[in-house]
C-alpha cells in the first residue's frame, strides 16, 4: 500500500468518524428541541384547559328563587326571608362584557339565590352616552331597559332579562327593535295584557334613564357584594364568586 | 473583513437580546393581565367580530397562556427562532385585526392588555397608535427570527444552534487545511 493510499484510508476513517459524531450531535439536538417543544405545547394546553374550566358556568340545578320586581325597576331574586348577603348587579343589555358576565356567572348567582345563600338585586341601566356611534348603542340599550320595565311578574321579568342578553346585537348596529322585543316577550311567556303597547310606546323610557342617572355607576358590569365592588377576576369566575358570596354569608 | 462591519456583526447578538427582552416583556405583561379573567379575554376576541363564536372562545382562552409561554421562551432564549417567528405572526395578526376593526368602524379597545375589548364610555380608541406599536413588535420578532439566538441564550448553552454561519465556516476552514 502506497503512502497516498494509506493517507486516503486514514482520511476516509476520520471523515466517517466525524460524520458519525455529527449525526449523533444532530440526534441530540433534535431530541432537545423536541422535548422543549413538547413541554411548551403542554404548558399552553394546560393553561388553555385551566382558563376554560375556570370560566365554565354552573348548570342551574334547581328551580329558581322567587323574583320580585321593585317599584324602582330593579328586581330582587331571593328565597323568602333571605336578606343578606346582597349582591347588586349593575348591567346594560347592550354591553358585551355584561352579556359575558351573564353567560359566565349568571347561573352561579341563580343557584346561590335558590340555595338561600344570597339576595341578588338586578339593576338594568344604560351606560352608553349619546355621542357614541351616533347614539345607536345607547338607543339599543334604552329600548331594552325601558321594555323590561313593562314586565311586572318576577319570573317573566327574569326570563325576558336573560332573553335580552341572549339576543344582544352588535354595538354598532341598530338592534333591540321594539317589535322584536315584543315577540321575545311572548316567546318567554310574558302575559301582561298591556305589554305590547307599553314596549311600543316606550312608556318607561324616562324612568329607566332617571334610574341610571341616580345610581351613578361608572362602568358595566359592576358587581357589588354588600356594597363593595367585586373585582373582575372573581366576578367572572364561577367558583371564586361562589366562595366569596358563601363566605360573606357565614 | 473591514473593522466597521466586524463591529456591526458583533453588535447583532446584543440587538437580538434587547429585542428578545423587549418583545418578551410586552407579551408576558399582556398575557398576565388577560389570564386572570379568561371570560373577558374571550369577550375581547369576540369584540373584533372576526371569528365565529366557538373559535373566538378557544382563542380567548388560549391567547394569554400562548403569549406568556412564548414570552418566557424569548427571555431565556430557547427555541429562539421559532419563538421569534410565532411572535411576529401573532403581532401581525393583531395588526390585521385592529386595522379591520378600524376599517369596519367598530369602536373597541384592542383588548391587548386585558380590558375585555370594551371601552369606557368616554374613551376613544387609538387604532393608529396600537397598529404602530404592534408593527414595531412585528419588526422585533422578525429580527429575532433572522438573527437568533443573541447573547445569554439557552439555545447556545444547549448547543441547539447549528450556527449556520459559524458551522459552515469551520468546515470550510478544515477542508481548506486538508487540501
Amino acid at each position: 500500500m502506497g503512502k497516498g493510499a494509506r493517507d486516503h484510508t486514514a482520511r476516509e476513517r476520520i471523515k466517517a468518524q466525524r460524520e458519525a459524531e455529527r449525526k449523533q450531535e444532530q440526534r441530540r439536538r433534535v431530541a432537545t428541541i423536541a422535548t422543549v417543544g413538547v413541554v411548551a405545547l403542554a404548558a399552553i394546553g394546560a393553561g388553555w384547559w385551566y382558563a376554560a374550566s375556570r370560566s365554565a358556568p354552573e348548570t342551574i340545578a334547581q328551580s329558581l328563587a322567587p323574583v320580585t320586581v321593585q317599584a324602582d325597576g330593579t328586581a330582587v331574586m331571593a328565597k323568602p326571608g333571605v336578606t343578606k348577603p346582597v349582591v347588586d348587579v349593575y348591567e346594560d343589555f347592550q354591553c358585551p362584557a355584561c352579556r359575558q358576565l351573564e353567560l359566565t356567572t349568571g347561573s352561579t348567582l341563580k343557584n346561590l339565590a335558590a340555595e338561600g345563600k344570597v339576595k341578588v338585586v338586578f339593576h338594568p341601566i344604560t351606560i352608553f352616552p349619546e355621542q357614541l356611534n351616533n347614539g345607536i348603542t345607547r338607543g339599543n340599550s334604552v329600548r331594552a331597559g325601558a321594555a323590561l320595565r313593562c314586565v311586572s311578574d318576577g319570573g317573566q321579568w327574569l326570563a325576558l332579562h336573560d332573553k335580552l342578553f341572549k339576543e344582544q346585537p352588535s354595538e354598532g348596529t341598530e338592534g333591540f327593535k321594539l317589535p322584536d322585543i315584543v315577540a321575545w316577550g311572548k316567546d318567554v311567556g310574558v302575559t301582561s295584557p298591556d305589554f305590547e303597547s307599553c314596549v311600543t310606546s316606550q312608556k318607561h323610557l324616562q324612568a329607566h334613564l332617571d334610574y341610571g342617572a341616580k345610581v351613578k355607576i361608572g362602568a358595566t358590569p359592576t358587581l357589588k357584594l354588600d356594597g363593595k365592588e367585586v373585582d373582575n377576576p372573581v366576578a367572572f369566575d364561577p367558583a371564586a364568586l361562589r366562595e366569596l358570596v358563601t363566605n360573606a354569608g357565614k | 473583513m473591514s473593522p466597521p462591519s466586524l463591529r456591526v456583526r458583533s453588535a447583532i447578538p446584543w440587538v437580538t437580546v434587547a429585542a428578545r427582552l423587549g418583545l418578551a416583556g410586552v407579551m408576558i405583561v399582556a398575557g398576565w393581565l388577560k389570564i386572570e379573567t379568561p371570560a373577558l379575554s374571550v369577550e375581547a376576541v369576540r369584540a373584533y367580530e372576526l371569528l365565529p363564536e366557538s373559535l373566538a372562545t378557544a382563542v380567548g382562552y388560549g391567547l394569554p397562556i400562548l403569549e406568556i409561554v412564548i414570552g418566557v421562551l424569548l427571555v431565556v432564549g430557547l427555541l429562539t427562532r421559532i419563538s421569534g417567528i410565532i411572535s411576529a405572526l401573532l403581532m401581525l395578526a393583531f395588526v390585521v385585526g385592529i386595522a379591520s376593526a378600524w376599517a369596519r368602524g367598530l369602536r373597541i379597545d384592542c383588548g391587548c392588555f386585558g380590558t375585555g375589548g370594551a371601552l369606557e364610555a368616554w374613551e376613544e380608541p387609538d387604532y393608529l397608535g396600537t397598529i404602530l406599536r404592534d408593527i414595531g413588535l412585528v419588526i422585533l420578532g422578525v429580527w429575532i427570527a433572522w438573527f437568533p439566538p443573541g447573547r445569554f441564550a439557552l439555545d447556545s448553552a444547549l448547543g441547539l444552534t447549528p450556527s449556520r454561519a459559524d458551522g459552515v465556516e469551520e468546515e470550510n476552514e478544515e477542508d481548506e487545511e486538508k487540501v
